[in-house]
Formats: C-alpha cells, sequence, structure tokens
C-alpha cells in the first residue's frame, strides 16, 4: 500500500513535470500566450504610415538579415535613438516592416509584420511603453532599392520608424 | 508545319509518359480519357456557344475530342434568345443528358461542360467557376475577377493603394480581400453580385490573407493584435476574432480542409517557413514532412487529399504537390497554387501569366496574361 502510494506520487509528479515542460516549450506568457502580454495599441484616427500624419525619415531604418526577424546589436544604435527621441518626446510612433522581394508575398507580409514588432519588443525593452507604439507591415513592396541584387535585397529588409504628428 | 505539330504532340506524349513514370501516385493512362464527339451545336449563337463549350471540355482533361460518330458520346443541342438545349447521347444512340439552359452564351456553354463532365465521369466540373488574382495592368496591385479559364477579366477594384490576397467563397458570391485603402492592411469584403464592399477586419497592426470556409460562414486569416503573427478565426462579416495558433514565429496563408473542420497553414516557428495542420477548434499545430526547406501558400484540395504549395530553391519558385500521409513532389515552375473544385487542376502564377495545370496529364494553359504581374490567385468551388 505504501508503496503503491509512493509510486502514485512519482507518476502524478512526473506527469506534472512534463506537462509544465510542454507548456514552457510551447507558451511562455500567461494565458497561454507566448507574447510579452502587450497587445497593439488602438490606431490612431487620421494617422497611417501609408495615408499620412507621419513623420517619416527621422530614425534611420533598422536592417535585417535574410529571412531574420532578429535585431542585431549592431542596429541596436538606431532602436536607441528612437528609445531617446520617445523618453523626451510625448509622440506615438508606427513602425513599419519590410522584406526584400525573395519570398512568398503573404509570408512576406507576415514577415514584415513580425520585424516591426521585434523592434517594438527592443523599445519596450529599454523601458517604453508598448501602447505608444503601433506597427504595420508592407511585405515586399515600397522597396527602398527597386530590382535585384544582394545590395538592393538587403536594404530592403528594415523597419521604417514614422513619428505620429 | 503539320511534321512539326506531329513532333510537337509526339515530345508531348513522351513527356505524359516520363510524367507516369516520375509519379506513381498519380499515373496517366490512355484509357482514363473517355472519347466525345461534338456536333456543332445549331441556331443563331452555336458557333459562340460551341467554341466555348469545346474548349471547356478540352480543358477539364477527360475527354480526347474526336470526329464525330466515333465517339463513346455525342454532345449536340440548339441555340437561340439565350438559351442551350444540350443533349449527350452514347454510342447505342441513348440519351444521358438532355437538359436547358438559359443565360450568355459563355455562361451556357458552361453548365452544360460542367453537366457533361459530372454526368460522363462522375467529377466535378470547373468551367461554371470564378477564379480573382492581383495584376498591376493599372499601376498598382488592384484585385481582377474571371472566369476560370480567364475569359472576361474584370479590375474589381480602385483603390489605387496596395490590394492583394484576394479569397473566393463558395459560388463566387463573396470574395474577400487585403487592402491598405486607410494606410493599414485590413480585410475588406465585396459581395461580387452588387458590387457592396465593407471593411470586415480591422484590428491594430497587420491583418490579412484571408481564407473563406467551405461552407462560407468564417474566415481564417493572419492577425497581429495580440503582438505577433498568428492565424485566427472571424466570422465572414468580422465580429469577434478567436486565435488558433500560439508560436514565436510568423503564420501565415491558412487553407480550410473540406469539412471546414481543419486548416493548414505556413509557419517559421521552427526556423523556415513550413506547412502546419491544426484543428479549428484549437490544440498545438503538427508540422507536415515535406522535404522542402521553405513551404508557404498551401492551398487543400477540395477532396481532402492533397495539398498544393510554394517551394522556394535556389533563386527561384516552384509549385509542389504533396499526398497527404504521402510525398511530395514539383509540378510546376511558378508560385501561389490554388486547387479548382475538381481537386485535379491548380491554378498558379508566374510573372505576368496565370497558367491552369492538368496535374493528372501535365498539361498547362495559360489562362491570363496581359494584366501586368499576377500573382496570388483564388478559385472558387
Amino acid at each position: 500500500m505504501k508503496m503503491s502510494y509512493s509510486l502514485y506520487c512519482a507518476i502524478a509528479a512526473f506527469s506534472l513535470f512534463l506537462v509544465s515542460c510542454k507548456t514552457k516549450d510551447q507558451f511562455a506568457g500567461a494565458d497561454g500566450d507566448f507574447v510579452d502580454g502587450m497587445p497593439l495599441p488602438e490606431r490612431t484616427d487620421g494617422a497611417s504610415y501609408l495615408g499620412g500624419g507621419v513623420n517619416k525619415g527621422q530614425f534611420s531604418p533598422v536592417q535585417f538579415g535574410l529571412d531574420s526577424v532578429e535585431v542585431s546589436g549592431s542596429e541596436m544604435g538606431k532602436v536607441q535613438a528612437v528609445a531617446d527621441f520617445m523618453r523626451s518626446s510625448r509622440s506615438d510612433v508606427i513602425i513599419a516592416g519590410f522584406t526584400d522581394e525573395r519570398g512568398t508575398e503573404e509570408y512576406n507580409r507576415g514577415l514584415g509584420e513580425r520585424r516591426a514588432l521585434a523592434v517594438r519588443e527592443k523599445l519596450v525593452g529599454l523601458g517604453l511603453g508598448g501602447g505608444r507604439i503601433q506597427t504595420v507591415s508592407f511585405g515586399e513592396e515600397m522597396p527602398v532599392a527597386p530590382g535585384g541584387g544582394e545590395a538592393a535585397w538587403a536594404a530592403n529588409r528594415r523597419a521604417e520608424i514614422g513619428v505620429v504628428r | 508545319m503539320m511534321t512539326r505539330a506531329i513532333f510537337a504532340l509526339s515530345i508531348f506524349c513522351l513527356s505524359a509518359a516520363a510524367w507516369a513514370q516520375d509519379a506513381p501516385t498519380i499515373t496517366v493512362r490512355k484509357g482514363d480519357r473517355v472519347s466525345l464527339a461534338i456536333t456543332p451545336l445549331g441556331g443563331p449563337a452555336g458557333p459562340a456557344v460551341t467554341q466555348v463549350l469545346q474548349n471547356d471540355l478540352d480543358l477539364s482533361g477527360w475527354f480526347q475530342i474526336v470526329p464525330d460518330a466515333r465517339g463513346s458520346y455525342v454532345v449536340g443541342g440548339s441555340t437561340g434568345g439565350g438559351s442551350l438545349q444540350g443533349k449527350v447521347t452514347d454510342s447505342s444512340g441513348a440519351t444521358v443528358l438532355a437538359k436547358s439552359y438559359t443565360g450568355t452564351d459563355r455562361e451556357v456553354a458552361h453548365q452544360f461542360a460542367d453537366d457533361i463532365v459530372e454526368t460522363v465521369t462522375g467529377n466535378p466540373g470547373i468551367a461554371t467557376t470564378k477564379i480573382a488574382f492581383v495584376g498591376t495592368a493599372s499601376g498598382p496591385k488592384e484585385i481582377y475577377f474571371a472566369d476560370y479559364d480567364g475569359a472576361k477579366a474584370r479590375r474589381l477594384t480602385t483603390d489605387r493603394s496596395i490590394s492583394v490576397a484576394p479569397t473566393l467563397g463558395p459560388g463566387a458570391r463573396f470574395l474577400a480581400y487585403t487592402g491598405y485603402h486607410e494606410g493599414y492592411p485590413d480585410v475588406y469584403l465585396i459581395d461580387t453580385a452588387t458590387g457592396a464592399r465593407q471593411r470586415v477586419v480591422k484590428a491594430p497592426g497587420t491583418n490579412s490573407g484571408a481564407a473563406i470556409s467551405p461552407d462560407g460562414g468564417k474566415m481564417a486569416l493572419t492577425m497581429s493584435k495580440d503582438g505577433n503573427p498568428e492565424i485566427y478565426l472571424t466570422g465572414l462579416r468580422g465580429g469577434p476574432a478567436r486565435r488558433l495558433t500560439r508560436t514565436r514565429g510568423v503564420e501565415s496563408s491558412p487553407t480550410w480542409s473540406p469539412d471546414g473542420g481543419e486548416l493548414i497553414y505556413s509557419s517559421d516557428q521552427g526556423g523556415s517557413p513550413q506547412l502546419y495542420r491544426i484543428g479549428a477548434g484549437g490544440g498545438g499545430g503538427s508540422m507536415i514532412a515535406t522535404g522542402y526547406g521553405y513551404c508557404t501558400d498551401p492551398s487543400w484540395s477540395p477532396d481532402g487529399k492533397k495539398v498544393a504549395f510554394t517551394v522556394r530553391s535556389g533563386g527561384g519558385f516552384s509549385v509542389a504537390v504533396i499526398e497527404l500521409g504521402g510525398g511530395a513532389r514539383v509540378v510546376a515552375a511558378g508560385q501561389n497554387p490554388v486547387w479548382g473544385r475538381n481537386s485535379r487542376h491548380l491554378i498558379y502564377s508566374s510573372g505576368s501569366r496565370l497558367n491552369l495545370l492538368d496535374v493528372q496529364n501535365g498539361r498547362t494553359t495559360t489562362i491570363v496574361s496581359g494584366l501586368g504581374k499576377v500573382s496570388e490567385p483564388t478559385w472558387s468551388l
């Protein structure tokens, strides 16, 4: 009886361990979500990266590697500049993500969004409020460097920062 | 000239034979095609309707069109006043199909063609279906709408921004697409019968790549409102969105199972994009091993047996097909494949062309060209 009780406990503990492992692998956050628990803020009326009400070109675009959504260490200075500006200003920002042309269209829309969100996560990591940062993806549309070639592709893999007026 | 034609035909036959050897799961046998004779239809619209009908029956892939009286079946009939009286007899002279149709020349021909395919082969026809796609003939990316064979193509949107990722619901009554009209990618719904349009999904972030469910009542799409691009389910006209996937990666391009109970989508949660399968009720996605390193744009065949998708290799894209539970193979150079309702034909994009591919016999027909760069076709059930 005592043996079987211990065995039961061991099995129960092991099962819980398995469950928690699985949960941790798939979902790192609360409520089963992996994300940092920061939904995007509502859009600002009258302001969009494509439509207007946004100052573009104030900051250098954050560049990305092929098929990558990682903000590399060498790009962090650009993110820091945005963070410094946001601390000294009450303006919100819209981060627009872009890809090169070497993917399929719809996946690139997702990839561009993920790049914009990666920059947003860095800004939040630097202490900025996620509620001030919107994102949008244009995928492979609106390349800054038209045509092909490694240099053009590298230039097009970017996240641009727009300041809401 | 004749010699050249015969030579080309021989090459085609040889290719078809080679194809059959490479693809053990789908074999081409001469006996697969039913011989069929078409007697030119009488009446004022006879020549026009006959031409469309012959093209439909030829493209269907099921028939070998032969001179009169030698066919296992003989198609005939008469036209007049926006109607068609169609008739099909078998080699014994017995009537197997006799039906009246009303509509335009193309409409009546398409309806008759689909009835012939269904009556003779038991398979669904594709002649009455519609397609939509992205074209750049007017400059920016806009949505175009056409018959399945590319005829009657017309521009559906005049947004002058970026209009992409169309999806047609059953019967082509509704079309949803991703539009940047208001500066953000949102999902718009067009009633193709009335032309009425409404913005149905406009959450913060990116809303894109909708797929209308087979019953026409729901949409699956990518949304990023909760902080990551994930697959969500919502109503045809929007409403509350339920999150289906939960990963660190990018989820995109959901496609429905025929019964609407499952979805297949592309996810790069493990690095490069791969295909995953998930229940519409939730749970975790399970990867479908294709053997290819970059797989996007899945399209689940209406018979539920296979999935077409885009593969990236080297500097280009290929269209591949995987039999669920079996192997995958490349069937064409191009991208954005989508199945027809017969689960036999694919439409895919290749630069400035949309091609119709008969996966069973390998025949490719260009159905759209001259509308700029064309991409992201969708095909109604």
